[in-house]
Order: C-alpha cells, then structure tokens, then sequence
C-alpha cells in the first residue's frame, strides 16, 4: 500500500569533501503541492535526484509513497514521475513514439500505450505535432512533452525540477496551469523545485527554502510572510552613506531594520500610518530619497530573512549589512541560466 | 513483517505486470534502428567506405597478387576485408547510440523506468547487427557485380555474412563498453579507430606467409587475421573445417571479452551513486 506522501529524513549527499545536500528533513502530505525553492547549486536538484532513486543518499532516509528510497526504488519509480531539469528527450523520435516506448515499459501493452499516449499528447496541447520529430519542438513544448512522459504510469507522485527555467512566461503560465490540474483533477502529491519566488508563491500549498545544502525553513507561504509580521516601507538613496544616516534617523521607529544596498527596510505593523512621520524626520536632517515604497511581505522578504541575503540580488555590490552573511558573491546572478 | 519487505524489495521480481524482458530488448532495438535511419549520416560512411576499398584494392592489387593467389580470384581474397571493415565500423552505431542517449537525458528517463538494464544494453547491439548485415549484403552484393564466384556458393556468401556478424556484434561491445565508461561522443568515436590496428596488423594485403618480422607477431596475435583467413577459404578454397572453426572461434573469443567489458560498463554506469 502506497500514500502519497514524501519524507526525507535527514538527508545528505556528499560528493567527496563537497556537501551538495546537508542533512535535509521536510514531509510533503499526499495531495499537497510542495515547493522547494532556492537558488541555483542550493542542493535542490541531488534532493530531487536521491528522492527518485537516480542518486544514492549518502546518510538519511527519504520515502516516497511510504517506500524506502534506497531499498524499494522499483515500488518508488512505479508510483513517482519524474522531470528532470535537464529535459531527457531522444530528439530523432516522435512524441508518440516516445510516449509508447515509456507506456511499454511501464507494463502497458502496444495499445494502451499508444492510447494512453493519444491521451497525454491531448493534455499538453501537443496532438498536432507528432509528426514533427522531438529535436523540432520549441523549448516550451519539450518541457510539455517531458511532463507528458513523466506522467505514463498515471503516478500519485510528481516530481518536477525547475519545470519553467528557460521558459517565457506564456509557457511557464500554461505549466502552471497544467500542475495545478494534476493536482486538483487526480489528487496529485506535486513536489516542485523552482528558483523562482513568485512560481512557488504561485503553486505551491507548502514551501521549504533551501540554501546551501540547508533546509532554512519550511511552512505555508502565507504563514511565512505573516510571520515576518510588519508591512515595510522601502526608501531609497543616491548614496551608501545616505542610508546610514537615515537608519540613526529613525532606526527607533521601528521593529526591524535592513540595509540592502542603497535601500534601507523598515518594518513595522501598519507602516503605511508613518510615512508621513519618517518623511518629515529624514527631510528634517536633509536627506534626499530617490524612492519610497511600501511593501506587504513577500517570499523575497522572507528568503532575506532567514537567509541573511535577497534572493535575486546582484551581490557584487552588496553592501555590508547588519545580520548579513559574508562571502555569498553573485549567486543570484546565474538566476536563469 | 520481514517476508512482506522482502516480496517488496525484491523488485527485480516484482509483483506489478511486467514487460517480458525480449519485448523491452525488441523495443530497445526498434527505437535504435529508426533513429538511426532518421540520421543517414550514421550508416552511409562506412558503407562507401567498404564499397571503395573493395573497388580500389579490387583494380589496383589484382595483377600484383597473381602470384601467391596461384590462379585463386583476388576478389575473393580482398573481399573479406571490406566485409571486416565494414563490420568493425558499423559496430560503432552501437556504442554512438547508447552516448547520444546519454548525452540528451533520454538514458536518465529509461533509468526511470522498470526497463532491465540488460535490454538497454542488448537493444542497441542488436540493432548495430542488424544495420551490419545489411551493410554486409550491399558490401558482397556489389563483388557479385564485380565478378566474384564463390568456390562454396550461396551458401558460403551466407557463411562470410554470417562470421562478419558474429565479429560486428562483438566489436560493437568494445564501443558500447566506451560509451557507457565516458558517455562522451568523441571518446565512443575515437575508440573506433581501434578498427586500424585490427584490420590492417593482419593479413590485409598478402597472405599470412608472406608476412616478416613484427608484423608477422602482431597479426599471430590479432584475432582478424584467423577471421579474415576463415572468409578466403570459404570463398576461394572450400569448406576446411579447421580454419573455419578457427575464424568463428576468434569471433566468439573476440565477443566475448568485449561482451564482458559492455556489461562491467552498464554496471557501472547504472549503478547508483
């Protein structure tokens, strides 16, 4: 008997001296859309890798539909489907060919296959492209196809990694559209990674943050951003130093404070209400915004948080800032490569 | 407790209905054979190749061979060398097949699959033969045109076609046995060239006899020479049972040690890390 349900148990992989995932424990409840999100070389794709028996953890449990990873990975590669970040298609077949040939393998007989593949190709919008061989297809139909394949043996779990990096938002819209059928129409257990704040902000029901090997937290997204508690308002300068001589300003105005770049955020609850009183304090020491806004928390904010840095930043010229980390040199900038 | 994990985990025998191993080895096949006709490219060059040396060796070295042939067809005696060639190099369409898979991802999905590893394996080599044999055909096809009268008739045309198999397949382990170590194409089509010492530290040219000194040792050693000895007898002499024995026996040999250095590949390559 299966569930559909997820589980790591402190889960690790080491590659030599290199620690890809460090210890990653979550658990994903059958029928729920989990995201897993982080930035690129985070340990999100060897996470995915070792749930779907393609790598072996090097300590940890992990479970997929109650089975062992390591010890039952037929039972786990009959239930999961799985995309890949790297979309694994022979370019020189057809979709249906392919389709057929995984439908096969997966126990069908030549029939069922080819009409299950009729099936799929219909459900990714791809019927009337099968006569075109796969190396032919644009990016957005081979990730469709891909999906398609990943899907064959109608599992209960669905492990997609990074199923919209490279896509234009007209495809990754109709992907999303497409994950949250398989989740609302056929109960699908989805476990998604994605280095894209507003696509797990978008799908998914859970999120765990992952950052360098290390699960940094893990909870709804909605619960996440309210625990963050306070709107910001968000004001800009001209000059680094400017930003340092607006937090003496009006540092005691507010719960929290953070310095990124030439911005400063300052959190409170009902921040809205104090504009007009910070406005007057940093006029008052002649300090000259270049912008203000006002924010309600988002993911960005609650990656920063628990990660001491923002998500897609360019972190050349990120200033030093208090509780912020040393030594995370550029890695939003590889966002979408 | 114990007894239902183990029905479990034993998996290789697994409860779920299963694709009977021969239909996923045929798939494998199938899938291997359409993509390379879809590329031309893959089967052509080797063919033309077999077809010229045929042609020029056939024109140029005909008058000079009188004289050890002693009134045998030379035609009979080059043409086993381009059937070797030609199934030495069409063995690579295995082993370029397993890294194109490998290289696109597509060898991950299958890893994905309760497909046995064994058919990933079997599909391509079968397929690498079978595109062989008829490399083969259209190679003795054309020394039929040319004028070749085998000595044991249709059937010893059937018998070379038949060795020239038996040495493809084998030699297709060696690329396959390469495409899985490094799953890099350059590599797998490098390790083709091994085809030049094979086919030419032998008795290319001239009989066995006439050969001396270190190129006389190396063809002793090299398993082609009692292949292509096995391929003229048949085709100029007749049936002697012994140097034929000797020709598949080096064809078996041959295979079977690339056989092995295949399948230490697949294990390696799909063992998970």
């Amino acid at each position: 008997m299966s569930s559909g349900e997820i589980r790591a148990e402190n889960l690790i992989k080491r590659y030599g001296e290199f620690t890809a995932v460090d210890g990653v424990s979550f658990s994903v409840k059958s029928g729920e859309i989990f995201g897993f999100l982080g930035p690129n070389g985070a340990g999100k794709s060897t996470t995915v890798k070792m749930l779907t028996t393609l790598a072996l953890p090097t300590a940890g449990r992990g479970l997929v539909g109650g089975y062992d990873v390591m010890t039952q990975a037929g039972d786990v590669r009959r239930i999961a489907g799985v995309a890949l970040q790297e979309i694994g298609l022979d370019n020189l077949m057809k979709s249906t060919e392919l389709l057929t040939i995984q439908g096969q393998l997966f126990g069908m007989t030549r029939r069922q296959a080819q009409d299950r593949a009729a099936e799929l190709l219909a459900l990714v919008k791809l019927t009337e492209f099968t006569d075109r061989p796969v190396g032919k297809y644009s990016g957005g139909m081979r990730r469709r196809l891909d999906l398609a394949m990943a899907l064959v043996h109608q599992p209960e779990i669905l492990f997609l990694d990074e199923p919209t990096t490279g896509l234009d938002p007209a495809s990754r819209r109709d992907i999303w559209a497409e994950v949250r059928r398989l989740n609302r129409d056929f109960g699908m257990t989805i476990f998604l990674t994605t280095q894209y704040l507003e696509e797990a902000d978008e799908l998914a029901d859970r999120i765990a943050i992952i950052d360098r090997a290390q699960i940094r937290v893990e909870g709804q997204p909605a619960e996440l951003k309210a625990a963050l508690g306070s709107e910001s308002i968000n004001v800009t300068f001209r000059e680094d130093l400017d930003v340092q001589r607006a937090q003496d300003q009006v540092v005691e105005m507010f719960d929290r404070v953070q310095i990124d770049r030439k911005t400063i955020r300052l959190y409170r609850n009902k921040a809205a209400e104090i504009i007009p009183a910070v406005v007057n304090r940093l006029s008052g020491a002649g300090l000259e915004p270049v912008a203000l806004t006002l924010t309600t928390p988002t993911l960005d904010d609650v990656f920063l948080q628990v990660t001491g840095a923002r998500f897609e930043e360019d972190a050349k010229d990120e200033a030093p800032k208090a509780g912020g980390r040393p030594g995370r040199r550029g890695f939003g900038q590889r966002k979408s490569a | 407790m114990a007894a239902i994990t183990t029905t479990r985990a034993g998996v290789a025998g697994a409860p779920v209905e299963r694709t009977p191993f021969l239909l996923q080895v045929s798939m494998m096949a199938w899938r291997t054979l359409i993509t390379n006709i879809r590329v031309p490219g893959v089967i052509l060059p080797p063919l033309i190749i077999s077809g010229f040396f045929l042609l020029v060796y056939n024109s140029t070295l005909s008058g000079a061979a009188n004289f050890f042939l002693r009134g045998q067809s030379y035609l009979g005696f080059i043409l086993p060398l381009s059937v070797v060639s030609a199934a030495l190099s069409g063995a690579s369409v295995a082993g370029q097949s397993i890294v194109r898979d490998i290289e696109n991802g597509y060898f991950d999905k299958l890893m994905l699959t309760p497909v046995n590893r064994a058919a990933l394996l079997l599909g391509p080599m079968i397929a690498g033969a079978i595109l062989l044999a008829m490399q083969t055909l259209v190679v003795v096809a054309m020394a039929l045109l040319l004028g070749l009268q085998p000595e044991t008739g249709a059937l010893g045309l059937l018998a070379v076609i038949g060795i020239a198999l038996l040495l493809g397949v084998g030699f297709s382990g060696f690329t396959v046995g390469i495409a899985l170590r490094t799953g890099n194409a350059a590599a797998t089509s490098g390790a083709s060239f091994l085809f030049f010492p094979l086919s030419f530290l032998t008795a290319t040219f001239v009989p066995y006899d006439l050969l001396t000194g270190w190129i006389q040792t190396a063809a002793f050693v090299n398993p082609i020479t009692y292949i292509l000895d096995a391929m003229r007898t048949i085709l100029n002499i007749g049936w002697d049972g012994e140097i034929i024995l000797r020709g598949v026996g080096s064809c078996l040999a041959l295979g079977i040690v690339l056989f092995i250095w295949a399948y230490t590949g697949l294990r390696a390559r799909t063992k998970r890390k």
